[in-house]
């Protein structure tokens, strides 16, 4: 039990439509969401492709615990931790490579790449009855895949992958129903942009509707860009509580409005007639039209996978005011022409120097900033209550710019910090 | 790679060039940092590494003339909020070496360190930069700058000011 | 990257540095039959340093190829 739970309770700090700012800068509250949340539920921690031939791994994070993952001669992922069982050196230094067994630097102890102990030098140090069994590489207990998203869970036991992404699944279903082959290609290596804020600023900004206009608006105003208006008093997208801490805002209604195909991505079809070609000999003249029309999910996934149309998101917390953004591209596998518009757009729009991200990231800084006053120790989440409503999947909706999403976050949040105080 | 033969007008040259770029770029005299690019330029500050596809994989900023141009008028918004207020910055250029000359460009290497001020605090920033200078009648322009910071294949902080 | 050839007259095999993993492999192809296999660094500083006859169990030809399917499938 941490002093939150002793002395203050979640219930008090967390009420339906606000926060207590202290939820954004206690250590006590960051070190419990690292065993309720980072240490117990569902993570992204990578995506298959990142792993493409037998023995390739890579190195990768739950919060602030490294992991290996690691694809073995039999194509099995497996999700290890980076810590020597003898004296918890780093065993894998490389962000990535290809091996079958991995030696560690300080005294060679060699683990195949299933973390199984496979020796150590002059063994005759050791009476031999140590047990090379036990002395394997911690793993992440559970690893569920979906849609080649390799998902990691540090609970023995506990809702399966499926339970915990629910109706949520489905913005994996659209995300790769956009490749024509069926599958993506997370290859383009990952931008690395650290900020000096609580990843729940983050968590929150994701799905939030009501900045764009103020906090892009420089570089909306210089790049024709169709975006501010999606999220306009005006607009018929929806923001949504997808259920489990995962949030959408949905863009679809206004797609469909709008009725133009690749509208969404702000091109035509003629701009990349490869693509076209693939998606409607894939899927038909009609679904791909629909296909094009609807576009890329703009979807939250609690706690660190944000699908941002174009571009993955994995947010990792390192300390209650540090946190990592990693981005790359969403790269549909076999489909060149829409490929290198979709990491050319990735790179301008994301990452430390990116016209939208540097700008996020300057907001996240500066609420972490001011969350520190003393008065009025609130974070207001009002927006929108009076016309909340259910949508025909019975999940409550709003409008563009109201703050359903972040009301939705706080209260799986709330039930997760509760279900282990 | 060796060294050529020595033409101080033509390195001297080069290193005022390289001067007023990063004087430009700390006192955030956005147009006159923009007339410093060739109109076929290439601006280009990899990540994880310095030897990456940029036609492939994920770089930190990889502009054309035409971004580069997107770039210089968000900053010129005054709503650029991550650098709004701009960061100060100062930074110190080095090594500044005339690596080849093909009669067309000028290839030359420099190193640099750079001291970003902002509310978040001093950030330091390092690395070395390469350019492909064009000789012209109006002297010198950029056609190529790459960009490799020290720490490119590391998390780092927001890098919204001139590098 | 082609290697080159090994070739005696028991086996002739091709070898190639295989780039498509997230690091090199060397690809060795059993000119024979076809068929492929990888080493890693590792596994070749290994094979350099395997003190005589170490490799003499995996030479027995009913090891993994001309032999009846084990019960539940597995070699070893």
């Amino acid at each position: 039990m941490s002093t939150v739970d002793a002395t203050i309770g979640w219930d008090r700090l967390i009420e339906h439509d606000r926060v207590h700012g202290s939820l954004y800068t206690d250590p006590a509250v960051y070190e419990a969401e690292l065993e309720r949340i980072w240490y117990r539920t569902w993570v992204f921690v990578g995506h298959v492709s990142e792993v493409p031939e037998p023995n390739d791994y890579v190195v990768k994070s739950i919060g602030p615990q490294p992991v290996i993952m690691s694809r073995d001669k039999q194509g099995e992922i497996h999700l290890l931790l980076n810590r020597c069982t003898h004296r918890a050196n780093l065993v894998c230094d490389a962000a990535r490579g290809n091996s079958s067994a991995f030696r560690c630097p300080y005294h060679g102890w060699t683990f195949s790449n299933t973390g199984r102990l496979l020796g150590y030098p002059f063994n005759s140090g050791y009476d031999g009855r140590e047990a090379k069994r036990e002395l394997g590489l911690g793993r992440v207990p559970r690893v569920e895949i979906y849609r080649g998203f390799v998902f990691g869970s540090f609970a023995d036991d506990g809702p399966t992958l499926l339970e915990h992404l629910g109706d949520a699944r489905e913005a994996l279903d659209r995300l790769v129903a956009l490749s024509p082959s069926g599958e993506l290609d997370l290859s383009a290596g990952w931008l690395q942009h650290k900020v000096k804020a609580n990843w729940k600023m983050l968590v929150e900004n994701e799905t939030d509707g009501y900045h764009p206009q103020f906090v892009h608006s420089s570089i909306f105003s210089v790049a024709k860009s169709g975006i501010g208006d999606l999220y306009g008093e005006e607009s018929t997208a929806l923001s949504r509580d997808l259920g489990n801490g995962h949030t959408e805002n949905d863009l679809r209604p206004e797609f469909r409005r709008i009725d133009q195909p690749l509208g969404w991505f702000g091109t035509t079809p003629d701009r990349v007639p490869g693509y076209v070609a693939q998606l409607e000999a894939a899927n038909g003249a009609e679904k791909a039209r629909e296909l094009m029309i609807d576009g890329s999910p703009h979807v939250m996934l609690f706690p660190n996978l944000f699908i941002a149309e174009i571009q993955l998101f994995v947010i990792q917390p390192l300390a209650v005011d540090e946190t990592v953004q990693h981005v790359t591209a969403v790269q549909y596998k076999g489909s060149p022409d829409m490929n290198r518009r979709m990491l050319q757009q990735t790179i301008g729009s994301v990452g430390p120097a990116g016209f939208l991200l540097a700008d996020d990231s300057e907001m996240y800084e500066r609420n972490q900033r001011g969350v520190h006053a003393r008065s009025p120790e609130w974070v207001v989440l009002k927006r929108g209550t009076h016309r909340e409503r259910l949508d025909e999947n019975g999940h409550v909706v709003g409008d563009a710019t109201d703050e359903v999403p972040q009301r939705a976050i706080w209260k799986h949040y709330r039930s997760l910090m509760e279900a282990g105080s | 790679m060796s060294a050529l033969p020595l033409n101080l007008d033509r390195l001297l040259e080069v290193q005022q060039f390289v001067y007023r770029e990063a004087r430009l770029q700390d006192e955030h005299d956005y147009d006159g940092w923009e007339a410093l690019w060739a109109d076929d330029a290439t601006y280009w500050v990899p990540a994880n590494g310095d030897a990456i596809d940029p036609t492939r994989e994920m770089s930190i900023i990889f502009d054309n003339r035409s971004r580069i141009a997107t770039r210089v008028k968000q900053l010129k918004t005054g709503k650029r909020h991550a650098q709004a207020p701009p960061s100060r910055t100062r930074r110190v250029v080095s090594n500044v070496e005339l690596l080849a000359d093909d009669g067309e460009e000028l290839l030359v290497g420099a190193n640099f360190a750079v001291y970003e001020s902002r509310e978040r605090g001093l950030t330091v920033w390092a690395g070395r930069s390469t350019y492909r200078l064009r000789p012209t009648g109006d002297g010198l322009l950029m056609a190529y700058k790459k960009v490799e910071l020290v720490d490119n294949d590391r998390a780092i902080y927001t890098l919204a000011f001139l590098i | 990257m082609d290697v080159g050839e090994v070739v005696s007259e028991f086996a002739a095999v091709a070898l190639s540095i295989d780039h498509d993993g997230n690091g090199p492999r060397l690809r060795i192809e059993d000119l024979k039959t076809g068929h492929v296999g990888y080493l890693d660094a590792l596994e070749l500083e290994t094979l350099a340093w395997l003190p005589e006859g170490a490799l003499h169990p995996l030479l027995d030809p009913s090891l993994h190829r001309w032999r009846k399917p084990a019960a539940g499938g597995g070699t070893h």
